[in-house]
């Protein structure tokens, strides 16, 4: 597992009041949106008995655990204690966090809880993306890799010639005329990916049609990977 | 008062089902509480002689007596539902909505039999109904993706239909036999939607929040 930014979440899907658990390198996650619209990436435990906080939910701007309804504040804080309802919360009582970052329309976390100092994310934000899915394969990320620096650029509005592909250590970019689509790969576990696909540009563009294009491209590309015995093409018998 | 009446058994989501559509149809009526576990009243002389397939739910309407949720589902919105939404007519609609209807019976199935597994101590295939029910949640997700791309916000046509309410139990229920809802973000998104439907009630393992 090497230390760096990984993506989580696409920051679209992610709702304001919203958690939902995910997992980097098998480690439980709870990804969360406030109220005020920023997003959170925590370490998916609560300091009180240790269960899953993206179990409870998110009220206003701080996420309760579902099990004795601890509240903690956007940065991290547990703030009330409903057993104690007078109590001054002592300060040590925080849940765990991950530097995160929002960039291409991703939600990204630096690996490495309590971290005093992530380096510079260094990707370069787009004037406008649009958002198509998150993916989730049952290979791991190594392989989605494999098939990525292989696979071609579904055509677009604006195809042009061979794809040209990209990567960095978690993003894949491909590029078709002026075309670009770009995949985060989130290794969940061992044998577990999630790919965040967004298509480079505005969804005045790029929406609904190219939307479903890549999103069909991205399914092909799923069962690639994860070895579904290819459809065979149906054959039609024709009497001589 | 109306005259129906529902044989339940408060933990099975089939059961479920019907009291989601009786609720938001805001229909009163008479449940009748049947200890199907570990109690197995559903398969006693009473209610064999009602359904001798020895399923729950039944529902009697007067001189009607039907069982499997969604049959009794698409019953009570051809008799109840005024707007007749939940039920569309239009061809295309209804197709759909049979369609998904048909794919609750048959592909969620497994679902239905992991989590009778993991809660009733019943027997079966753990790894292989879990992979079929992850097959069948991954077919929804990737369904309601596209919807989205389309910003439907329902299974089909532009309002929740009987398709909705049928396939909601098993997606919502999946933490109880050990699958999370990590891999499904508009599943999410969908069943948050779900619960803003008026008359939207839970059953046990099913929050009210999400
Ligand atoms: S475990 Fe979270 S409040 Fe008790």
């Amino acid at each position: 597992m090497e230390t760096g930014w990984y993506p989580v979440a696409l920051a679209e899907g992610l709702e304001r009041g919203t958690s939902t658990g995910t997992r980097l390198f098998g480690r439980e996650l709870v990804v969360w949106r406030d109220s005020a619209g920023a997003s959170h990436v925590w370490e998916d435990r609560c300091p009180h008995r240790g269960m899953r906080l993206s179990f409870g939910f998110v009220r206003d701007n701080h996420i309760a655990c579902l099990y004795h309804g601890w509240q903690y504040d956007t940065a991290a804080q547990c703030r009330y204690i409903p057993a104690h309802p007078d109590l001054a919360v002592p300060g040590t009582i925080r849940v765990a966090t991950y530097p995160s970052i929002e960039r291409l329309g991703i939600v990204w976390a630096w690996n490495e809880l309590d971290s005093a100092a992530p380096q510079e994310i260094e990707l370069a934000e787009r004037a406008a993306v649009t958002p198509v899915r998150s993916l989730y394969v049952d290979a791991s990320a190594a392989k989605v890799f494999d098939a990525l620096v292989l696979a071609e650029c579904p055509p677009l509005k604006n195809a042009g010639g061979a794809t040209q592909r990209s990567r960095t250590d978690a993003l894949v970019s491909f590029k078709n005329g002026t075309d670009e689509i770009l995949v985060a790969v989130q290794p969940l576990s061992d044998v577990e990916a999630a790919l965040h696909i967004v298509i480079a540009g505005s969804p005045d563009i790029h929406g609904s049609d190219s939307q479903k294009r890549v999103s069909a491209w991205g399914e092909a590309l799923r069962r690639d990977v994860e070895g579904t015995p290819q459809a065979r093409e149906l054959r039609h018998e024709v009497a001589p | 008062m109306s005259g129906i009446t529902l044989y339940d058994f408060e933990l099975d989501e089939n059961c479920y089902k019907v009291r989601l559509l009786l609720s938001i149809l805001g229909l009163s009526y008479r449940k009748v509480a049947v200890n199907m576990v570990p109690g197995r009243e559903h398969l006693g002389p009473v209610l064999m002689a009602l359904n001798p397939r020895g399923s729950l739910p039944i529902l009697t309407d007067g001189a009607v007596v039907l069982s499997e949720a969604e049959a009794i589902m698409t019953y009570l919105a051809r008799a109840y539902d005024a707007g007749n939404t939940w039920l569309p007519p239009a061809p295309k609609d209804h197709g759909a909505v049979t369609m998904w209807l048909q794919f609750a019976i048959r592909d969620l199935h497994a679902a239905f039999f992991a989590r009778r597994l993991a809660m009733f101590d019943e027997t079966g295939d753990e790894v292989a109904l879990s992979l079929a029910a992850r097959r069948a949640f991954r077919l929804m997700e990737d369904h309601m993706t596209a919807r989205e791309f389309d910003r439907a916000a329902w299974f089909v046509g532009d309002n929740p239909s009987l398709a909705d309410l049928a396939l909601f139990p098993a997606i919502a229920l999946s933490r109880d036999f050990g699958i999370e809802h990590e891999a499904y973000p508009a599943l999410r998104r969908w069943m948050r939607r779900v619960r803003t439907i008026p008359g939207f009630v839970t059953m046990p393992g099913i929050p009210d929040y999400y």
